[in-house]
């Protein structure tokens, strides 16, 4: 491998984020293991078990770090290299910001857009095919949810839905 | 005698109409599944999971197997056609599948691969009516410490068969026990991480943790690139395989079933590790080993056999032990819970109506799914034409209609859209969400158990090396922990490790 994609000792270094994230949170375990309390082993607490998982999640990590620094690994750019790193990234806003809707303005008034916005950024579907999908489709699965299943779909401030 | 007895009790139960349907929706949706790449069993079942509550118990889980079983067939189709391989077991039929396709042998190449599915999964049934009862029996006698080590070593067989770096998986599996801990401890009702929020008083739900894992990041993977297909023009004739292919072909099905119901039953074993077993011993023992990639039938007769014979081995477990030996039946047992059974050694005595008659519809669905595959292969086909750019919007709006439906809080579309992001960054920094996914559903009771088993022993530790069996569970699971470290061990285990969330 070239120095690109297999870089040691260097903050680029995606395996070692990777252990380093796995730390952190075996250590935030650990901790409330121990404020859960551990019990004793003829009787184990709530927090028992917890703490154990830290401690292991903790020497997993380590040796993920101590193989990043020894034996190098992939930089995080070397991990969206020749992939279109984009279309996850708008996806993810559009999950985001629907999850930001979601509640406010109901089912039907998030999800249409959120269709018509994933219809045209994955791979653009025209428009004359996209927002008749986008409308159709949230407001079919509406309709059967809501009025054959008895299901109630958020429907937000506005009441729609 | 008692068996018969059994299995027409069980055709009673199966062939009321109402589970008819079912198993034809299992099936049908499996097949659909399965013949599309990009969606797999795991996102079909926990998009359904919540339509298993409208029915009887027999009814949801009869659909959910299906669904199961149904992809493994399904799944040979576009790796035949299309090369792009429809859920992972797959994987391996594309090699010689896709080179038959291309030879004009299409035909014989599905034909051998639905008729060798068939095979397998009538053999892994029978294998399963008289295995499963007899190890229930067995079951019984197991206390906290024999269950305890038993999941230990089914979570360590499933980090060592996982793809990449073992501390990766034990990670993954470390980080899924603790985040089945969330919500109240069982014995003693204290909250456990719910950061003051009411929602996880009960802990995570297993749909929306699964559906994000594997529905949404799948999703955002596949959104990174532009897939290309390579679909097979020609009208596919001839699917009966001709006497030569019959007689290439018998010796892989029959090793193939084998070789796969003893994998199956495993824990962390399955239909991917089958299916690439399968592969390697048909070309190890075969005198031409250079004609595999070319387009060899053994290479398809034997992985499509061994997957489904798999498929049908992975249920005893679960029926009989209660621990789900991967992904897909620790979705399967989340659909039990969901009907207030607890599958276990006295599920069969207790409920043989439901056990028998998922074995019955299980016979039936192999049936209809010989139909489905061999004279409708043309509607399949079809299907695969459906642009991604619009399945894939699709395949989100059904699994936040899924997630919203299965609890009816919009708290698990939260917690899904969540776990969709954590795991396509999971994925792209080299960590597979199966063992975070199969250590989330043991984690409880794996804890249970060791509390239990210590509170027991009085805390005495031995009491996991003085009963033989957790003796042996917890030496063979050691022995894989250290396996990673020896360098021909290592090399092996590169070998047979898998992508088990595809």
């Amino acid at each position: 491998m070239n120095n690109q994609t297999n870089v040691k000792l260097r903050l680029s270094n995606s395996e070692l984020w990777g252990g380093s994230i796995g730390l952190a949170l075996g250590a935030f375990v650990i901790w409330s293991g121990l404020k859960l309390k551990l019990g004793t082993i003829n009787d184990p607490g709530s927090g028992y078990v917890l703490f154990y998982t830290g401690i292991l999640i903790c020497v997993f990590a380590t040796s993920i770090i101590i193989s990043a620094i020894t034996e190098g690994g992939p930089t995080l750019a070397s991990r969206w290299e020749n992939v279109r790193w984009s279309k996850p990234l708008l996806v993810i806003a559009c999950l985001t910001a629907f999850s930001f809707a979601l509640e406010p303005l109901g089912f039907l008034l998030s999800s249409i857009p959120l269709m018509l916005l994933l219809l045209r950024l994955i791979d653009p579907v025209r428009w004359t095919l996209a927002i008749p999908i986008a409308v159709l489709v949230p407001l079919g699965m509406w309709w059967v949810l809501k009025r054959l299943l008895l299901i109630q779909l958020p429907s937000g401030l506005f009441g729609i839905g | 005698m008692d068996t018969l007895a059994n299995v027409a009790h069980g055709f009673g139960v199966a062939l009321t109409w109402i589970n008819l349907l079912y198993c034809f929706i299992g099936v049908f949706i499996g097949t659909l599944v399965g013949v599309l790449p990009g969606i797999g069993p795991i996102s079909a079942m926990s998009l359904l999971l919540p339509v298993t509550l409208s029915g009887t118990p027999e009814s949801g889980i009869i659909m959910m197997a299906g669904i199961y079983y149904g992809s493994m067939y399904g799944g040979s189709t576009t790796s035949i056609l299309v090369n792009i391989p429809g859920e992972a077991a797959s994987v391996v039929t594309c090699i010689d599948g896709h080179q038959m396709a291309k030879q004009g042998r299409a035909g014989p190449a599905l034909g051998i691969s639905a008729f060798g599915s068939f095979i397998a999964g009538t053999f892994a049934l029978i294998a399963l009516m008289l295995v499963a009862p007899r190890l229930a029996s067995i079951a019984i006698a197991f206390g906290p410490a024999e269950y305890f080590s038993l999941m230990v070593l089914g979570l360590v067989v499933l980090t060592f068969l996982t793809q990449g770096s073992m501390p990766k998986a034990l990670l993954m599996a470390c980080i899924g026990v603790v985040l089945g801990l969330i919500g109240l401890d069982s014995i003693t009702a204290q909250p456990r991480l719910t950061f003051g929020r009411m929602e996880l008083i009960d802990g995570i739900g297993l749909v929306p943790v699964v559906m994000g894992l594997f529905g949404v990041a799948e999703v955002l993977l596949n959104t990174e690139q532009a897939i290309k297909r390579d679909i097979i023009n020609t009208k596919i004739t001839q699917l009966l395989p001709n006497k030569a292919d019959w007689q290439a072909s018998a010796g892989p099905v029959a090793r193939g079933t084998l070789l796969g119901f003893l994998l199956g039953i495993l824990p962390g074993g399955g239909a991917v590790v089958a299916s690439f077993a399968s592969y390697a011993l048909e070309k190890r023992l075969s005198k031409t080993p250079e004609r595999f990639g070319q387009g060899a039938i053994e290479g398809v007769a034997g992985p499509e056999s061994a997957n489904n014979a798999a498929a049908g081995g992975a249920f005893i477990p679960l029926m009989t032990l209660g621990i789900p030996p991967n992904v897909v039946m620790a979705l399967l047992l989340g659909a039990f819970v969901i009907h207030g059974l607890q599958p276990g050694p006295l599920l069969i005595t207790q409920n043989p109506g439901l056990f028998w008659g998922i074995v019955a519809s299980m016979y039936i669905g192999n049936v209809m799914l010989l139909i489905l595959n061999l004279p409708m292969i043309g509607m399949w086909v079809q299907l695969l034409k459906l642009p991604y750019n619009i399945l894939f919007p699709l395949i989100i709006l059904f699994t936040i209609l899924g997630v919203y439906c299965s609890s009816n809080n919009v708290f698990d579309v939260y917690v899904m859209i969540a776990f969709g992001i954590i795991g396509y960054f999971m994925r792209k920094l080299g960590y597979e969400p199966a063992p975070l996914v199969l250590a989330f559903v043991l984690g409880p009771m794996l804890e249970n158990n060791l509390r239990k088993s210590l509170i027991l022993s009085q805390g005495d530790l031995w009491t996991f090396v003085q009963r033989p069996i957790s003796a042996a569970c917890l030496a063979l699971a050691m022995v894989l922990l250290i396996a990673p470290l020896l360098p021909a061990l290592r090399k092996k285990r590169e070998l047979v490790a898998l992508d088990e969330g595809a």
